[in-house]
């Protein structure tokens, strides 16, 4: 057999080279820069830009469509287009004393369906994000147990799992708002937010595995980051929803969440449900850890404190419009929005267009799941009006969200969490949207 | 997962779509009943999959551990290590003691800095100390005398998380004299104390009575859909864009040059990324305002300064990691903040 030419076949594969070197998404990079340059600075300058732009469009062919594009593995790990920058988690950096512990919101203004993407999960961290190496991590469980067990990864990964779509919010989310609206952006009046698919183990099955001794009440969950963060979870809880969960969307859990393990207590506050979980103990009393007395109580206006209030209730806010998404001009509009309960399925939403004088229902799209996010929608023609936007869900154990007096009224302005009351954009004349609170 | 559920899984997925395609009828009037879930939708997967999983469970055979016998059996020594939790009963307390002498000296070491000589707290550090009868107040100070419920707490939180820089660096002995020393701070102990496993049970707090289990759901609001109130009655109470206290740059660009030329960027970045250790000495830094300390580093010149705090510096006193250890910071940044605490450490 005769060796092959190799001339013809490199030449071919030097053109797709040469042309895939002309790289589209650059070309439109670099056009963009210059439009931005240019504008404003050069009477030419608008003119030009729009040359350009055109030049893209039809009956015009861009040109990505006529070179080729980057070749499989060039990027081993998908993310996310350039043109997408905009779309990242942000904090507010005088809320903390040190970014090491605080916290950062999710981009809700951005995200369609009810899945948030895992790299876009709101952040809260009490001593930052430790580097853990799975094969040296262990899964401690013992206490009040006849069997006391440490499980690796690996063990923790044999036992039959399950995948659940479920919330996660801080129980602090709209708590900078009790005594006036200040958050100028969805992202930070409702951010501290997130609704994930999670794989793991029911804790139920792993209690049942060391066996529970009598009188077992409560389980400490402890974290293995530099917090060693502690929360006492009532054993009641532990054996109906709470699951050790290693999986997140399909993959293993972000750091940020949790790597390589973490509790989950589905529609509690999010501070239950421990990152970086190391050790579960069973006992017959709660331990009353700084998570569950000096942070996490709920201060009333007697001078007493709620403790233990771990539900996150009914809350709803809507999505589009929003002061990030303000609208452009009147005409046909699909409102969106966010529902979820701790306590269940959302049963309905209504939306009211003029600060809740008068309400209409909502249509719930996609899946109605207990504990998780539920989109709705609401069609609406503006005529260019300015308008008080508000929705108001109620879920299945027929709990209707709040409104800010009423919650006032009863927990007044100091009990920093929990915070589920109707929520309010005023939609001005020129599409622009605020957030403010109404009486 | 069973052929069953299967199909259920399709029914939900199904009536969802169903529910999403009448979206494209006419829009007008929208009728209540079409905004209902659809029937099949209220039935997710999870519930039957966690019953599913329990399953699989083979019956208990008492000669394995446990019914699966995964993993390996926590030894007692396994578990002293790692147990360090305490309960208010006094659970968890190991033997040792420190006073409140020794506490003051490795208080003002490896606490003050961020939670103030006198437990009044940095900047928004945790205010310690204080704040007795403003629980009522309009602006309750929420300490470990004022608000916290058991000594316990103090002792487990000092011991497992403190101090923040070095989390489980601290003896028994050191905890239970930084206990001591806080319960002096207020006043809930004279200067003689001796903090013990013992004396520790003494002690009650002063809100101890000042938790109840929360009684949710504890509002009432009605479904009402027309007139539900006068619309003549409804004023804005707040705007939330009259404080211009958020981030905003990201979607109105017309503010950014406003945060760019942000005057106190300097004392902001410093307050976030630096405090921590310059402000107390913490690891070597040197102390802003201590023109001694400052003295020799300045006159290697503004931008060698910043250098070593962008990309990180070994000295001889200690070592300064690159940005503080916050590396989203810009070099403009970091820049400012240096310029603030040379500023603040010159004559």
């Amino acid at each position: 057999m005769s060796k092959p030419r190799p001339d013809r076949a490199a030449e071919v594969l030097g053109k797709v080279a040469e042309a895939a070197g002309k790289v589209p998404l650059q070309d439109r990079r670099d056009f963009l820069m210059r439009g931005l340059a240019l504008a404003g600075t050069a009477v030419a300058g608008p003119a030009l830009a729009a040359a350009d732009e055109e030049s893209f469009l039809p009956p015009n062919v861009p040109p990505w469509t006529r070179s080729l594009g980057r070749g499989v593995v060039t990027v081993p790990y998908g993310m996310p287009s350039g043109f997408e920058e905009n779309v990242i988690r942000r904090t507010v950096p005088w809320l903390t004393a040190s970014n090491i512990s605080s916290i950062s919101f999710t981009p809700l203004p951005e995200l369609k369906g009810i899945i948030t993407p895992n790299g876009l999960v709101f952040e809260r961290y009490h001593a930052g994000v430790p580097d853990i190496d799975p094969g040296k991590h262990r899964l401690m469980i013992h206490g009040m147990v006849k069997r006391p067990l440490v499980l690796t990864m690996e063990d923790l990964m044999r036992f039959p799992s399950v995948s659940v779509i479920r919330f996660i919010e801080c129980p602090a989310n709209g708590g900078m708002e009790w005594r006036g609206a200040q958050m100028e952006a969805l992202q930070f009046t409702h951010g501290m937010l997130s609704c994930c698919e999670w794989t793991g183990v029911p804790l139920s099955v792993l209690l049942e595995e060391v066996g529970l001794q009598k009188g077992a009440a409560w389980v400490l969950a402890e974290g293995a980051d530099g917090a060693a963060m502690t929360r006492s979870i009532p054993l009641e809880k532990a054996l109906d929803d709470t699951l050790v969960v290693y999986a997140q969307n399909g993959e293993a859990l972000r750091p940020e969440q949790g790597y390589p393990v973490r509790l989950l207590n589905p529609g509690w506050e999010g501070n239950t449900s421990v990152k970086w979980l190391r050790r579960l103990e069973v006992g017959d009393e709660a331990w009353y850890q700084r998570e569950e007395t000096s942070k996490y109580t709920d201060l009333m206006p007697d001078g007493r404190a709620r403790k233990f209030t771990f539900v996150q209730e009914t809350n709803s806010v809507i999505t589009f419009p929003c002061p990030e998404k303000p609208l452009a001009a009147k005409g046909r509009y699909e409102i969106e929005g966010l529902a979820w309960s701790g306590r269940g399925r959302i049963r309905r939403v209504d939306v009211s267009l003029d600060g809740g004088v008068n309400w209409q229902p909502a249509r719930l799209k996609g899946l109605v799941l207990p504990k998780a996010l539920t989109r709705f929608s609401f069609m609406w023609d503006w005529d260019g009006s300015p308008a008080l936007l508000q929705s108001r869900a109620m879920d299945e154990t027929g709990y209707v969200q709040p409104n800010l007096t009423q919650l006032r009224a009863v927990r007044g302005v100091e009990s920093i969490y929990h915070k589920n009351a109707i929520h309010t954009w005023r939609l001005a004349e020129s599409g622009e949207v605020t957030n403010v609170q109404i009486d | 997962m069973s052929r069953s559920t299967r199909g259920l899984l399709f029914a939900v997925v199904g009536a969802a779509s169903a529910g999403l395609l009448s979206l494209a009828a006419p829009l007008s009037g929208l009728a209540a009943d079409a905004q209902k879930i659809p029937e099949g939708a209220t039935i997710g997967p999870d519930v039957e999959a966690v019953e599913i999983s329990l399953a699989y469970r083979p019956d208990p055979d008492p000669k394995r551990a446990g019914y699966y016998g995964f993993g390996e059996p926590a030894t007692d020594e396994m578990i002293a290590g790692w147990d360090i939790d305490v309960r208010p009963d006094g659970k968890g307390l190991p033997p040792g003691s420190g006073s409140v002498e020794d506490g003051e000296v490795i208080y003002e070491e490896k606490c003050a800095a961020c939670h103030g000589v006198f437990g009044e707290g940095e900047g928004r550090w945790p205010k310690l100390a204080g704040g007795f009868g403003t629980l009522t107040e309009d602006r309750p100070e929420k300490t470990v005398g004022s608000y916290w419920p058991y000594v316990s707490t103090l002792w487990d939180y000092v011991h497992r998380a403190m101090p923040f820089y070095e989390p489980q660096s601290l003896s028994n002995d050191e905890v239970y004299a930084i206990v001591a020393y806080v319960l002096f701070l207020n006043d809930i102990v004279e200067d003689d104390f001796v903090a013990s496993r013992e004396s520790l049970a003494a002690i009650e707090m002063p809100n101890k009575d000042g938790f109840f289990v929360d009684p949710r759901p504890d509002v009432k609001n009605a479904a009402c859909m027309e007139g539900c109130k006068d619309p003549s009655d409804i004023r804005i109470t707040w705007d939330s864009t009259e404080l211009g206290v958020t981030p905003v740059e990201h979607f109105k660009a017309e503010e950014q040059a406003e945060v760019a030329v942000d005057p106190n960027l300097g004392l902001n970045i410093y307050q976030q990324a630096c405090a921590t250790c310059h402000k107390g000495g913490l690891a070597g830094a040197p102390i802003v305002g201590d023109t001694g300390q400052w003295g020799a580093r300045v006159a290697q010149g503004f931008d060698v300064l910043v250098e070593h705090a962008v990309n990180g510096y070994q000295g001889s006193a200690g070592y300064m990691p690159p940005k503080g250890g916050q590396i989203q910071l810009s070099d403009d940044e970091v820049a400012a903040a240096v310029r603030y605490m040379v500023d603040n450490s010159t004559d």
